[in-house]
């Protein structure tokens, strides 16, 4: 049995279906994404793709047999506003956000912003097995179970090692924010890379 | 009239009542009371601190002054304290990977599907003739396996199911373009043979498997024999209940539930003795206990669990009151079947089976603690008279006779934390009074064990109060089906989960579990310790073993708050005729206070009697 994950690349393709409604179906999630994610940026701050990152929290959340939304928020940057916009927008009241260099929540409609089920911080820690963990709870919250929280990490060297480069990734990242912006459905299209 | 505090000091509480009683002692008006917990081991001079606390609290509630305090009452501390063991007896084994019986979360596909185990790089080339099941090793792209069993599916080969390492089964079930069974999470998935011959079966949503958990289902796949056959019969019954289950025919793989050697323990009484297996189960262990009554000491077969579980006993026993291990008589036994998650050996997916258990608590008759030390020590600490007033058991039921609506003959149950006591008061001066072993400290670890907590706090808070579903942030369903509305938010970390609702909050049981199986756990071991001791109290002390010769049963004691015990115990006892509730003490204390009430009550009987010498008849 050999690995082959690491060796075929994907392609991640957005397309906006124009503004964002409110979702009915109780069994859906919504995935938020910040401005840049797939777009000006490709990968997250420790150079995971964001085809990869979205191909997993997609994959986590239709494991447990739930329904998925993609919504990008070009109104901010923030993580509490994208996440809790997409729990809000999201039938089941529950709503994952990612930023583009990977920090990463799970959010409930009716919890106060700044609050959140499960929170991921440290963006250099975030590997595509927590990404799926990460769709597979939100799921699981979403049909009324109690999932175990994913383990969250911890890595005292994770800030003086990475907060510079955070901050220009961060800097740039509001630079393409629109205040105002509504939020727009997306389309996801994940297909392998055409020469591999 | 003079001003009396009566204190009682138990394992783990120290209740304090004040009163005034006036010259001759016939009146007496009661003021107040207080609770707090034990400083030490009761019955030692380390007592005070706490003894100090709790009366000071008294009198302020009282709003009396410490100076106008003439006496302080205390009991003679019954000098048993209680120790529990736990040991389990079953263990279940696989050997040589017969089969893999978890219940991952989600299976995908369904139905049964019967081939040779064969390696997803594997699938390519293999014969079109014969069916095969793919196992997708760890590491494995979901779309990649996908796309694997696609293609060698297209080639003509008859994939008939699939074993996969990661949460993927839905991923790729949803991927194929004719449908099979997928069973994922087998955690050790290498440990599979290639080559031979497997079943996997996944079962319709909130359906159970049928083929795999059925003897002759097996036998028909795999085309047994009948020798053969009955070595699949343990097989299948491990199998049941399941939602999914992989089944491979290795030659001699085999599963065995395999008893534990436990070893003996030895009961001995009076004037005789009985030895008896462990793994025999508590009913057999109660029923030579009964034989052997009254139990002087109990030992266990040395090396074995048993031999291990009665040593540790000995030990904190001895520790505790400060006398050498040998010296430590064990004067009663309560043993309870009980049932405990463990890891099964050798399994491929971290399947877990329940292990029987038994668990043991012992009563430890010590010799009689330090009391007038203990007085001495008060009489510096608080400047007062002290005095030692009366059996404990004999309080109680002076006490119990401040509930209105009491009267003799009346039987007193105690359930506290590490004993449960019962006595009986006719209309003479006679009580009878037994402690036996097992009470809250039992239920608690009983709790623990049987849902595999390991957090002996949680499952305090779990026996002591009721379950609730957190369906929303702003809505819980109780255990008994009803809805509670809230306005203020629930902890983030209570959303979703089965919570306990304890005084101090809600808080998340952090397990698997439903609210069901909680409950039923809670409730079920409750019955085994109490409604069970409390049987087995009043039959010790009623005239003759006859509990219909009861007049008046008062529950007692820290367990009696509970919001169930209570009931289970009115429900067993409802048979013999008896009334029976949890006392009221004074009229307003609740089931606590008792011991210290019944001091205070024999203090003014005596001066009473003092003074008044000769109530000739005829006055």
């Amino acid at each position: 049995m050999t690995d082959n994950t690491t060796a075929t690349e994907r392609t991640l393709e957005l397309t906006s279906r124009g503004p964002a409604a409110a979702g009915r179906r109780p069994d859906e999630v919504v995935i938020g994404l910040s401005p840049g994610f797939g777009d000006l940026f490709t990968k997250t701050i420790v150079d995971v793709p964001h085809a990869e990152v979205l191909r997993q929290l997609l994959a986590g959340v239709e494991e447990q047999g739930v329904h998925a939304r993609v919504v990008r928020f070009p109104g901010s940057s923030d993580l509490a506003v994208i996440g809790h916009g997409a729990a809000r927008l999201s039938g089941s009241g529950i709503g994952i956000g990612v930023l583009s260099r990977g920090t990463t929540m799970i959010h409930q409609k009716d919890l106060p912003k700044l609050s959140s089920l499960e929170l991921f911080p440290q963006a250099p820690l975030m590997d595509l097995e927590v990404f799926r963990s990460v769709g597979r709870n939100a799921a699981r919250y979403a049909k009324g179970e109690s999932p175990e929280p994913v383990p969250s990490r911890n890595d005292y060297m994770a800030r003086p090692r990475w907060q510079a480069k955070a901050a220009l990734l961060h800097i740039r990242e509001t630079g393409l924010v629109r205040p105002g912006a509504a939020p727009e459905e997306l389309t996801a299209l994940i297909r392998l890379a055409a020469a591999s | 009239m003079t001003l009396v505090v009566g204190v009682d000091i138990g394992n783990s509480t120290t209740e304090a009542c004040v009163a005034e009683v006036d010259a001759d002692g016939r009146e007496i008006s009661w003021l107040a009371g207080a609770l707090g917990a034990t400083s030490g081991v009761k019955g030692t001079t380390e007592n005070v601190s706490g003894v100090a606390d709790v009366v000071r609290r008294a009198l302020a509630a009282a709003g009396r002054d410490p100076a106008e305090l003439a006496v302080l009452l205390v009991n003679e501390a019954t000098p048993v304290i209680s120790g529990l063991a736990m040991d389990t007896i079953t263990e279940t084994i696989i050997t040589e990977s017969t089969m893999i019986g978890h219940n991952p979360r989600t299976p995908g596909g369904g139905g049964l599907g019967v081939g040779v185990t064969v390696a997803l790089a594997d699938l390519p080339g293999r014969d079109p003739a014969e069916p095969v099941i793919c196992l997708v090793g760890a590491g494995a792209d979901f779309d990649d396996a996908a796309v694997g069993i696609n293609s060698a599916v297209a080639a003509g080969i008859q994939v008939t199911g699939a074993v996969v390492c990661a949460d993927d089964a839905n991923l790729i079930a949803n991927r194929l373009h004719t449908p099979i069974p997928v069973v994922d999470e087998v955690s050790l998935i290498d440990r599979i043979p290639l080559g031979m011959l497997a079943a996997v079966e996944v079962a319709r949503p909130g359906h159970t498997i049928r083929t795999l958990s059925n003897s002759y289902g097996i036998a028909t796949v795999f085309g047994l024999d009948p020798d053969q056959t009955r070595m699949v019969a343990p097989v299948a019954r491990a199998l049941v209940g399941n939602r999914s289950a992989v089944v491979i025919r290795t030659p001699t793989g085999d599963i065995t539930d395999r008893r534990i050697p436990a070893g003996r323990l030895t009961l001995i009484g009076a004037t005789a003795r009985r030895t008896v297996e462990i793994s025999a189960g508590a009913e057999e262990i109660m029923a030579a206990l009964r034989r052997v009554q009254p139990l002087a000491d109990a030992t266990g077969e040395a090396g074995t669990h048993v031999g291990g579980m009665l040593a540790r006993v000995h030990d904190t026993m001895s520790d505790l009151t400060a006398t050498p291990a040998d010296a430590v008589r064990i004067q009663d036994v309560l043993a309870v079947d009980t049932v405990a998650p463990q890891p099964v050996t050798g399994a491929l997916a971290g399947e877990s089976a329940l292990a029987n258990a038994v668990a043991l608590a012992a009563m430890v008759r010590t010799s009689r603690g330090p009391m007038e030390l203990l007085a001495a020590r008060l009489r510096e600490a608080l400047g007062l008279d002290v005095l030692i007033g009366g059996v404990e058991a004999d309080m109680a039921v002076l006490g119990a006779l401040t509930t209105p609506g009491t009267d003799r003959p009346i039987a007193i149950l105690d359930l506290g934390g590490g004993s449960t006591d019962a006595a009986v008061a006719g209309h003479g001066d006679e009580v009878r009074s037994v402690h036996l072993a097992g009470a809250g400290d039992l239920v608690t670890r009983l709790i623990d064990a049987e849902l595999g907590l390991g957090n002996v706090d949680l499952a305090e808070e779990i026996k002591k109060y009721p379950l609730a579903k957190a369906e929303s942030f702003f809505h819980l369903r109780m255990e008994d089906g009803t809805v509670r509305f809230r306005t203020d938010p629930l902890p983030v970390d209570a959303f979703a989960r089965v919570v306990v609702l304890a005084d101090t909050g809600v808080h998340p049981i952090p397990t698997r579990h439903t609210i069901e199986r909680i409950r039923q756990v809670r409730r079920a071991a409750k019955h085994r310790v109490f409604v069970v001791n409390a049987r087995r109290a009043l039959e010790m002390v009623s005239p003759g073993g006859n509990l219909r010769q009861l007049g008046f049963v008062v529950v007692l004691g820290g367990s009696a708050l509970d919001f169930e015990i209570p009931d289970m115990i009115s429900e067993a006892v409802a048979e013999f005729g008896i009334v029976c509730g949890t006392g009221n003490i004074r009229g307003r204390e609740g089931p606590r206070n008792a011991v210290a009430t019944g001091l205070v009550a024999r203090h003014a009987a005596t001066a009473h009697v003092a003074r008044d010498p000769a109530p000739t008849a005829g006055v």
